[in-house]
Parts: C-alpha cells; structure tokens; sequence
C-alpha cells in the first residue's frame, strides 16, 4: 500500500472524491509509479484508466497492480487519451475515486456470445447489492455504470441491449476500446489483466450529483441509401442501393473510391432514422470487395441518411455549456469521444482549440470506437457523466 | 427523389441495359425494404435489430417503465410510512416495558422500607387491637409486594434485561419446599394437595423454574373450588416432566391459547381472595420460551387441568450431599442460642429509609446495628469494632463502587467478613458476581424472615 499522506487526502475532498492524472512515460513501471503517486491516499476506492494500445499490456497490467497496491481497477485500450490537459496519444489517463463518496463495483463480461438476461440480471444485482453495503448513498438516482466493450468484438449491441433490460432505470454509458486506428486488437482491463472479446461494467454509486448526456454535430441532408445487401457477422454492407457499397458511397461523396479514408467517412457520415433521431453509424474501413465495414451492427432494408457535420467546436462549447447550466461547474466529466471526432478536429487543426475547451471543462477520457448510451450502441458522439460537486453541508 | 439522382444522367441515353439495370436496382431495393419491413414485427436477435430495440425501448417502454418504477416509489413511500409507524409502535412499547420496570424498581425500594418497619412493629409489645392492624399492614404490603414483583417479572422479561442463570441441583431441592408452602395454603381452602418426590436431578435456573411451578400452583388452589391438587413429576426420554394438577372446572379449547397471554384469565375465579393481574401464564409463557422448556396443558371441562414444563435432567448425577447439608445447617441455626444476640452488624446503604428500617429490624433480632452511608460514616460510629456481618446495597447512587467492590475493599481490612449484598436488580449476572465473590445475595423487597435464616447461618458457621 502507499503511505498516507494528508496532503493527497485534503485534496482529494477539495476535488469531490476524484482526482485526475496522466503520464506519458512509454516505461510502464514507470508510467504506473507516476500515476500511483498522483492519486494514491487513504482512501483511494477505485481507479478507472485508458491507455494506449501501444503500451506492452500484459508488463503494464503487472506495474498498475504492482504500483496501486490492490486497490480495484479497470481500464480499457484507447484511439486516443483525454488527458487533464486535452487530447493525447501514447499516454496513460487515469481517475481516482474517494470510497467515502463513490461506492464502485465492477464486474468481467468474457462471454459476450452468450451473454443473455438470464446472465445479466444476477450480474446486476449483485453489483448493486455490493454497493448498497457500502451504504454510501441510495441506489435509486444515485447510480450509473460505465461499460468498457471490446471495440472490434461486433457483440457490443446485443449486450448492450441486454444489460440495459437488466439495469432498468440505472443510467449507463461507456465506450468501445480503441487500439490508435490499427483495427487488429482492443483489449479492456479487468481483474488485474487485460482482456480481448470481454467487457467491462463498472457501477458507480455516489454522492455526487451527476449527468449521462451524449451530443452529437452532425444534421441530416436530403440524400437517403438503401442498404440491399449485409455481411451481418462481419457488419458489412455489401450493397447500398442494389450496387456495391463503396462505388455508391464515393458518388454521394464525390470522390474515388481509392481515395476513401477515416477522414472522408468522419465528414460524411450516414445515419439511420429512428424514433424522430438519427443516430450516425460510422464507416471503419473500404474492403477490397467493394463492401464497407462499419463500426456498428448493419441490417439489410435499413435506410440510411447522409449526414452533414456543423462546426464541431461550436458543438463541443454548447454541450459543455448545456452540461454546466444543468449540473454547476463540474468536479470533473468522463467522456468517451468517438476517434473519428478527433480525426475531424485535427484535420481543421483545431485540436488545441479542442484541448483547451476540455481542459476548462475538467474532461478526461478517450478516445472510442463506439459509444454506449442507455443500451444503445452509437457512433460519432461524444457521451459522458459529468459529476458535480458535494453540497456544502454533507462535507 | 433524392434516391435515384446518382442515375439520373444515364436515364437521357437510356437503351434497354440501362433500364434492365435499373428496374433490377428498383427490384432489390423493393426486395430489400419488404424484407426489413417483414422482420420488424418479429423478435430477432440479429445485431441491429437488439440496437433499434434499444432505440425502440427508449421511446415506448421506458416511459412504461418509468411509469411502473413510479408506482413503485409509491408503493415503497406506503411501506416506508408502515414501517416508521411500526418502528413507532415498537419504539412506544420498548419505553413503556423500560419504563415499568424503571417504575416497579422505584416503588420496590419504598415498600422495602415499609416491611421492615412493619415488621419490627410486629415486635413491638402493642394492644390486640393494634396487632391485628399491624397484621393487616403487613398482609397488605405482602400483597401489593407480590403484585409488584409479577410486573416487575414481565417488564424484566419484556426488556430482555432477565438471563437464565442454569445449573444443575435436585428437582427435590425445589419441589419439597413449595409443596410444603403450598400444602398450608391448599389446606387453608379446604383442599388436599398431593405431592410425590423425585430423585431426579436437572438442569435449569432454580428461581425462573420455581416461578413457573409456583404460578401453575397458584392456579390451581386459585380456580379448584373442591377436590385435590397434584404436584410431581414423570421421566421423560428428553427430560423431566413438573406436573401440577387440579380438578378444577377445566379450561375450554378455544381459552387454552388466550390464557397464556398478558392480562387474561379463563373464567373469573370463584372468590375474590386472590389477587391478581392475570399475568402468571404470560411470565410462565416467557420463562418457558426462555429456558427452553416445552409447556404442556391438558384439560378436560369439569374434570379439570393438567399443567406441565418439561426439564432437561441434569448431565451427571453426581453431588446432591452438598445441598442437604447447607439445609440441615439452616434448620439447625434455629435450634442453637439464638446467635444474633449482641452480634455486630453493619449496614451500607445510600437510602436513609432502609437504613432507618435495618436499624428497627436488626435492632428488634438483638443485633448491634451500625448503619450508614458510606464506610468512613460507618467506621466513625463504630468505634473500632469488627463486624460479624455486612450488610450492604448493590446499587450505592450513580457515581460509587457497587456493593461488590466495596465489600471486597472491606474484606481487605476484615478478613473472611460474612457478606450479604442486598440489591433489587434481578440480573442474574449480579448474582453470579456475588457468588463469584464468595458473598451472599438477597433480592428486594427483602424477607424478614429469609434474612433472619441468613444471618443465623452465617453467624453459626465459624
């Protein structure tokens, strides 16, 4: 365990039971003794981390439990790191909770083929059984979890949809691990190692006030895709329209297909329309067959919109200043921001415009291939909890 | 339509190729659309279709959901509004048992007084007239004590404050005694009580177990009005069975439960001699659930009753000569010179009342009395005399030793000082602690008379 030091646990309450750190030490003991340093005392509960794929995972799993001593974590690989000075790459982001004002619990998904309700619900009730014990604060309004998906696993759907059933009116957000746009392996972080094809729930019970929000840029056009043709396994489209997917694609942008990359599908997304919303489903890649892999699950018959991106700065500022007006200024936000937002912001270089907007706001994070909200699994947004702080008298 | 611009161009230089294209794109979109259409309705766990569910879910039934959840909350908002009122409840009724048993100890230390100077009157050389009164006075105090003691019982066994102090010892121990006693008061009502001894020896708390044999006697002489009463026991494979019998008027099905509750009694008895609350079965209840000791009642109407606890008998049956002797020392101390005569007697207790009727009492036996507040008050009167006996309150005021410490402080200076510490606290534990000393235990309201037997044992035995 690591000394106690007084100095780290006023902190901690001046900082509402969260504190925040980051190392770029490409070294893992080292990256792990230097967040170990910045976070631990007393009363440390829990840490929450996203890494870079590109750290030797199996020598990092090993240094975080060396350095946090036994203290629980979870984690995921990322496409990108939120760090508390804006956006990173390389690096290690890390959060430390205070048990004295968040009860957390998590739980290892490592069969996401079979995971049904008749798994879900003892897993959800058990985590919120053990975080009634801690008899920190109600569970009803209290409690949200954060689900950490393997990012290329294609199960994220059908678990999501399944543990939102189980979870009922808990709130749930989270994102899918990234693995910096290389598509070959995303890996969470559970029980001291990391995993692939498993995920990650982590419940939160606390006595901060908080907010799940999510908030996309982007609005419709007039252009609307038929999808005719479905590699659903693979989450292919093979047909839009009744022709190849990439030659259709191309002509609604306007460009040749060979010159299609993640930076063309972030401006020029599609969407489905569902209950009044368009919810954006992201191209991952142009296969050489002519088919489009996608990062969400696909359907042959589902219409698809052509989207339009507004200013994503602007974007960002209103949902930052939305999220302020409802909940104060917040103790700290986790945010999951889709990689292709990012690959949007640096390509109008408007990262460090980015950087400075969520610096101010108190975001860390990362970047996903997917996000999770309310069971659903989504594409380009930028979802989250923002935390609030302690009211005054309960100090 | 937005759909079909990308082959708008080809349509000016449409042959035939282009509209069979055409017309083919047309078919599968068609196709496409029937089929997705088609597969709406169904359950599918197909990928996008657990997604649009989730989309679905958000829309319709969530708000459905919400809507039970707040049902719900409601629901739960009653169950907390019973439980709090059932807290309530629960909460009135604990201050209520604290506050009787608070209210039977106070009454107990009064009424102490008033026994001991009754009967140190008693003594007194007064006019017949007079001496039926103090009598009288007597009797009544002796009633109003029995009626106190039953409440103090059952707020005690209410507050959970009684613990069984179990032990083994000679059913006969028990029973010789209170057939004894209740021969007299049975032959006083014109009844005839049978009893028949027993070897047996048990396991049990003697006082809580003679409380229960007591009150099912009690009962009996109460609703017999002719006939005879039985007191013995039968060896059963678990244990031993404490019969008590009468051939009273019965007790009819349906009371057998009821009676057994506080404040209830099967038919009224047929005088108004006996006093009480109709509590004796609720204290026999409690006890039995206590001890652990089953309670049997069979009744016929008009044959009469069958009461019977059942005791688990003793592990070895090893030492019962110890007992006998102690008995034989007690009768024998009324055979010898009385030794209370000039005997040296101290008294420690904090209420100027007791002291006062302990000088009466003891002063009335030929005791050379030494009471006071404290031991310096008493070793200034005392004028360098050792003590032949201590007589000393447990509970001496809030902020002071309990009676226990200062005897052994005491018996320090006085080696081997015969002690009896006299308290009205009903614990077991104070008993134990006073046994583990090596002392005496008398309760409140004191017996004259059990205190007299006391001292003639103590002062006899070097």
């Amino acid at each position: 365990m690591q000394p106690w030091k007084s100095g780290a646990v006023m902190a901690s309450l001046k900082h509402n039971g969260l504190l925040t750190a980051a190392s770029k030490q490409p070294e893992p003991v080292k990256a792990a003794r230097e967040l170990a340093q910045a976070l631990c005392h007393e009363h440390l509960g829990f840490v929450l981390f996203f890494c870079s794929a590109e750290y030797p995972l199996p020598a990092l799993a090993d240094a975080l439990n060396e350095a946090f001593g036994g203290v629980p974590m979870s984690g995921c690989t990322t496409a990108g790191e939120i760090t508390p000075q804006g956006y990173d790459r390389g690096s290690i982001v890390a959060i430390g909770f205070d048990r004295r004002v968040f009860a957390i619990e998590t739980a290892l998904i490592d069969d996401l083929e079979h995971f049904d309700l008749a798994c879900a619900q003892p897993l959800v009730d058990a985590l919120l059984e053990r975080c009634r014990q801690q008899n920190l604060a109600p569970i009803n309004e209290h409690s949200f979890a954060l689900t950490l998906l393997d990012g290329l696993s294609s199960r994220e759907e059908q678990v999501l949809a399944t543990l939102d059933a189980a979870l009922g009116r808990i709130p749930s957000f989270g994102g899918s691990a990234g693995d910096d746009n290389h598509l070959a392996r995303t890996h969470v972080y559970a029980n001291g190692r990391f995993y692939t094809r498993a995920a990650v729930v982590v419940m939160l019970n606390t006595r901060l006030p908080f907010e799940v929000f999510s908030s996309h840029h982007l609005v419709p056009l007039a252009h609307k895709l038929v999808v005719t043709d479905v590699d659903r396994e693979q989450r292919r489209v093979l047909e839009l329209n009744g022709l190849p997917a990439s030659d259709v694609y191309a002509a609604l942008v306007g460009c040749r297909v060979d010159q299609l990359t993640p930076n063309i599908f972030a401006q020029h997304p599609l969407a489905v329309h569902l209950g009044g919303q368009h919810y954006i489903r992201s191209i991952q890649r142009v296969n050489s067959d002519g088919s489009l892999s996608f990062y969400c699950a696909v359907e042959t018959g589902i219409v698809l919109t052509a989207m339009r991106p507004t200013p994503l700065l602007n974007d960002l500022n209103a949902m930052l200043l939305s999220v302020r007006e409802r909940l104060g200024s917040a103790a700290a936000i986790i945010g999951c921001d889709c990689f292709l937002r990012r690959m949007a912001l640096e390509s109008l270089q408007q990262i460090d415009q980015a950087s400075a907007l969520l610096r101010q706001a108190r975001v860390v994070g990362f970047n996903t291939y997917g996000e999770q909200h309310h069971g659903m699994h989504v594409n380009q947004t930028f979802t989250g909890v923002a935390f609030g702080t302690l009211p005054a008298v309960s100090r | 339509m937005a759909l079909f611009q990308l082959s708008a161009d080809s349509n000016e230089t449409a042959d035939n190729a282009a509209l069979r294209e055409e017309n083919r794109r047309l078919r599968k979109v068609c196709q496409a659309l029937m089929e997705r259409v088609e597969s709406g309705g169904s359950p599918n766990s197909a990928p996008y279709a657990a997604f649009e569910r989730s989309v679905l879910l958000a829309e319709q039934v969530r708000e459905r959901t919400d809507a039970l959840h707040r049902t719900l909350d409601e629901l739960s908002q009653v169950n907390a509004r019973l439980l709090s009122a059932n807290a309530e409840a629960e909460a009135a009724n604990l201050s209520k048992t604290k506050f009787l048993a608070a209210v039977s100890h106070d009454l107990l230390q009064p009424l102490n007084a008033a026994r001991l100077f009754a009967s140190a009157l008693e003594t007194h050389a007064l006019p017949e007239a007079s001496q039926a009164l103090v009598g009288h006075i007597g009797r009544s105090l002796k009633d109003v004590e029995g009626l106190l003691g039953t409440l103090v019982d059952i707020s005690r066994l209410d507050a959970g404050v009684l613990h069984a102090d179990k032990a083994p010892f000679a059913v006969s121990t028990l029973l010789d005694a209170l057939a004894e006693e209740y021969q007299q008061v049975a032959a006083v009502r014109g009844l005839n009580l049978r009893y028949v001894p027993s070897s047996a020896q048990v396991e049990s708390d003697l006082a809580l177990l003679a409380r229960v044999v007591r009150n099912f006697l009690s009962n009996a002489v109460r609703y017999t009005e002719q006939g005879h009463l039985l007191l013995g026991c039968r060896r059963r494979p678990q244990g031993l069975e404490i019969i008590v019998g009468d051939t009273g008027p019965g007790i009819p099905e349906p009371q057998r439960k009821a009676i057994f509750l506080e404040f209830r009694r099967a038919s009224q008895p047929h005088n108004n001699h006996s006093r009480g609350l109709g509590l004796g079965l609720a204290i026999v209840d409690r006890i039995s659930t206590m001890l652990d000791h089953p309670i049997t009642l069979t009744s016929t109407l008009g044959r009469g009753s069958l009461f019977s606890i059942l005791v688990p008998y003793a592990p070895s049956i090893t030492g019962s000569g110890g007992d006998k002797k102690a008995s034989a020392v007690a009768r024998s101390a009324w055979e010898y010179d009385d030794p209370l005569q000039g005997c040296v007697v101290w008294v420690i207790d904090d209420d100027p009342a007791i002291i006062e009727g302990m000088q009466a009492l003891l002063g009335s036996w030929g005791c050379r009395v030494r009471a006071a507040a404290t031991v310096s008050a008493l070793e200034a009167v005392s004028d360098g005399e050792r003590p032949a006996v201590l007589l000393v309150d447990y509970h001496l005021g809030e902020h002071r030793e309990n009676g226990i410490d200062l005897a052994t402080r005491l018996r320090r200076r006085y080696p081997g000082l015969a002690t009896v510490v006299i308290t009205a606290n009903h614990e077991a534990a104070v008993k134990r602690a006073t046994r583990e000393a090596g002392m005496h235990c008398l309760l409140k309201p004191l017996k004259p008379l059990r205190l007299r037997m006391l001292l003639g044992t103590l002062l006899d035995s070097p």
